[in-house]
């Protein structure tokens, strides 16, 4: 063994670990860390992207109170992930659970399960759009089928619009959900289920005395996953409803692309970010205080 | 570790590109332009204006620089705003000339405007205060375009250019119940679900309707036709249309409708994919687009119609010696030379009064002296006037459309919803 002074070795173990870290975290100044901290003081000011921004203080905020597009924008936001959370979540551990026992071709499933989430959204958009179809599409057929005398209109109905959307929206991301469930639900020791199983537990209490709490870990960190996700929604509605019929579907990613891309205020699509950032940060704490609460007990 | 932070910094600097936009802006001598342009494999009328240019102006070539049709806008308004744009760049359509003009992206061309001969359409939409930011160089037109095929099948008699919506109407279930009582599924007429089937011939048409006094009244009677027309079945619904992804292209190129209103673009499309195979072979033709009342119908009058102008515009961070060279490429686009050379591809220049002969002679083209009349003569209305407000006035509209076509609300009340939100959300400020 070489003698290597101390304080030269633990510089020499800096330097190595930085230059693993620099190629990414470089990457995430330049394209993430920096024009988020930006978005803070354009929120402050109008801005259509040529020449300086003007600081106008607080009037995109006020602006921002009165537009009611934006208050149609935020409760069509919440709308969505108040059931595209639970809905989410339910299924993917469901999927997982079926999943993860032994049967033939196992593996197939969870591949099936799973590919939605690595499909083409565009894709997606295309076939769900003629599944759905009002006039001809087969969802509709079945449902007359069965009696159903008036189907929904799906995308093309103003009430129905943002159901279809929901749908979609969690079919497509329950596989990878249920990815990170399986690998949780390897983490529990069977002898566990074992010893359940010994003491006389039914296959429910089971699943609430065992599964559940070896779980909680990922449940937790699914959660927030899925709860951050579900407030971003953007590519789903861009490409199924572009927001409409009328603006049913509207959702704030959207409408911060509207206002910034499409109608070039920047400094007023800058402070709706800052909205939607706001939403996330608070419900995320929200769901690290009310863990840590449940994990002490 | 000295060697190896140096080659770092050497990583680094090459990475950041420490060179410099080398002009080399000499006094003579040739001179390279660049000029923007989207999907250059399918959109041939940038290399033409080029190579056109290059015939008489050996001295300066003009390079293309490929956008993304799609985000076009965006991507140029980025470059502007990065100091990377090319020396000319399209203006697409009106609804972002607002937005460079008034981001002082565009160098007053008012002396190369001033030379053009009065025949060139769609300039007046490019002049602010007096003064001209772009000259077009392309003036489509929206017209009717109807299949002879279809129509004589159902037993309709053929467009004759004295058409308003009501005979449109009219025609569209004559010729869907002809043409199912033929034992033919097609339809009488194709409406696309671009907001602008409605409401931009409805501010063209009608007095006094103007986008920035927030009143949509005068667009009630054109969504009442199309709602009517859903309803009887003579035309797919906008519902259909957008979850079945129909493409106006194969609604008419297929024969799924007897007739459809569209811009004159697609008159080199429609030859081109007859020539191809990728539409039927069937005889058709242009018409006038249906007017809102008699006054402007019949071939003696001058039907009033929609589009708009696609110009050039100079970007200022050019060096003077190339603007003064752009400003000649400018003048070249706009005059009969380019325009008959656009014509040989189908494209409708701005200058369209002597290359009907042009476009109609291309093979496949019709021959009737109505598509002729429908081609050279319209009084072409701006589909974005150029205003502060257009951008997110007609994303309001885009909303409303949707609305109204799905059934979701009534006419009146989704006119009212979209009037509210055009003062809270636009006018005001």
């Amino acid at each position: 063994m070489t003698t290597m002074p101390v304080r030269r070795r633990r510089w020499r173990n800096t330097a190595v670990g930085w230059s693993f870290l620099l190629p990414n975290f470089a990457g995430f100044v330049i394209l993430t860390l920096v024009p988020v901290g930006l978005l803070f003081y354009y929120a402050f000011t109008e801005w259509d992207v040529f020449g300086g921004a003007t600081w106008t203080g607080l009037d995109n905020f006020r602006q921002m109170a009165r537009d009611t597009s934006f208050w149609t924008a935020l409760t069509n936001t919440f709308y969505y992930s108040v059931f595209h959370i639970p809905l989410t979540l339910g299924l993917s551990l469901a999927l997982a659970l079926l999943l993860n026992r032994k049967l033939r071709g196992v593996a197939f499933f969870r591949t099936v399960a799973f590919f939605p989430y690595i499909t083409s959204i565009v894709a997606i958009a295309q076939i769900w759009n003629m599944l759905l179809s009002p006039g001809f599409g087969p969802v509709n057929e079945v449902l007359r089928w069965i009696g159903v005398a008036n189907p929904p209109g799906w995308t093309t109905s103003a009430d129905w619009s943002m159901p279809a959307v929901i749908l979609v929206g969690t079919w497509r991301d329950m596989g990878y959900y249920m990815l990170l469930f399986l690998a949780g639900l390897q983490t529990i020791p069977a002898q566990l289920h074992e010893a359940a199983r010994v003491d006389g537990a039914n296959a429910w209490q089971r699943f609430r005395a065992v599964t559940l709490p070896g779980l909680r870990p990922t449940t937790f960190f699914v959660t927030v996953l899925i709860t951050i996700n579900s407030f971003k929604v953007f590519d789903v509605i861009l490409v199924m409803t572009d927001g409409g019929p009328g603006q049913s579907t509207l959702v704030l990613s959207q409408y911060i692309f509207q206002k910034g891309f499409e109608e070039n205020q920047f400094g007023y699509a800058s402070a709706v970010s800052i909205v939607l950032f706001a939403i996330c940060f608070l419900v995320t704490i929200i769901q690290f205080v009310v863990n840590k609460r449940g994990s002490d007990r | 570790m000295k060697r190896s932070l140096a080659a770092l910094t050497a990583l680094l600097l090459a990475v950041s590109g420490c060179s410099g936009d080398g002009d080399g802006s000499e006094e003579s001598g040739p001179i390279t332009l660049t000029l923007a342009g989207w999907s250059l494999a399918t959109t041939p009328e940038f290399k033409t204006l080029a190579d056109g240019f290059k015939t008489s102006h050996p001295d300066i070539t003009v390079e293309l620089k490929e956008y993304d049709a799609a985000n076009y806008d965006t991507q140029m308004i980025a470059d502007l705003a990065a100091g990377k744009a090319p020396d000319v760049y399209v203006q697409k359509n009106l609804k972002n000339f607002y937005t460079y003009q008034n981001g002082k992206q565009l160098v007053d061309v008012s002396d190369v405007a001033g030379k053009l001969g009065p025949k060139v359409g769609g300039l007046n939409f490019y002049q602010v205060e007096g003064k001209t930011y772009a000259i077009p160089y392309r003036q489509d037109s929206w017209v009717l375009y109807y299949n002879k095929a279809l129509f004589d099948k159902a037993g309709v008699k053929h467009p004759d250019g004295s058409w308003t919506w009501v005979e449109y109407a009219a025609a569209a279930k004559q010729l869907t119940a002809g043409l199912k009582a033929k034992g033919d599924k097609a339809l009488g007429a194709y409406q696309h679900t671009w907001q602008s089937t409605a409401q931009s011939f409805a501010l063209a048409q009608t007095a006094g309707a103007n986008l920035d006094s927030g009143d949509f009244g005068y667009l009630k009677p054109y969504y009442e036709t199309a709602l009517d027309l859903q309803i009887a079945g003579a035309q797919v619904s906008l519902g259909d249309a957008t979850t079945n992804s129909l493409t106006y292209q194969a609604q008419f190129g297929k024969q799924q409708a007897a007739m459809m209103t569209m811009g004159t673009w697609y008159i080199a499309t429609l030859l081109n994919q007859q020539a191809k195979g990728d539409a039927d072979a069937f005889e058709w033709g242009i018409a006038p687009a249906p007017q809102l009342t008699k006054a402007t119908t019949g071939t003696s009058a001058t039907p009033v119609t929609f589009a708009d102008p696609t110009g050039l515009g100079i970007n200022p961070k050019s060096s003077a010696r190339k603007i003064a060279a752009a400003k000649e490429f400018l003048a070249y686009a706009a005059s009969a030379d380019a325009a008959k050379a656009l014509a040989g591809i189908g494209v409708t220049p701005a200058d369209n009064s002597s290359v009907a002969d042009t476009i109609f002679s291309l093979k496949g083209a019709p021959g009737d002296d109505l598509s002729k009349f429908t081609f050279t003569s319209h009084d072409t209305k701006p589909e974005n006037p150029v205003s502060k407000y257009t951008a997110p006035l007609q994303n309001i509209l885009k909303d409303m459309h949707t609305e109204i076509l799905s059934g979701a609300t009534p006419i009146d009340a989704a006119i009212t919803k979209a009037q509210d939100r055009a003062k809270a959300e636009v006018l005001s400020k």
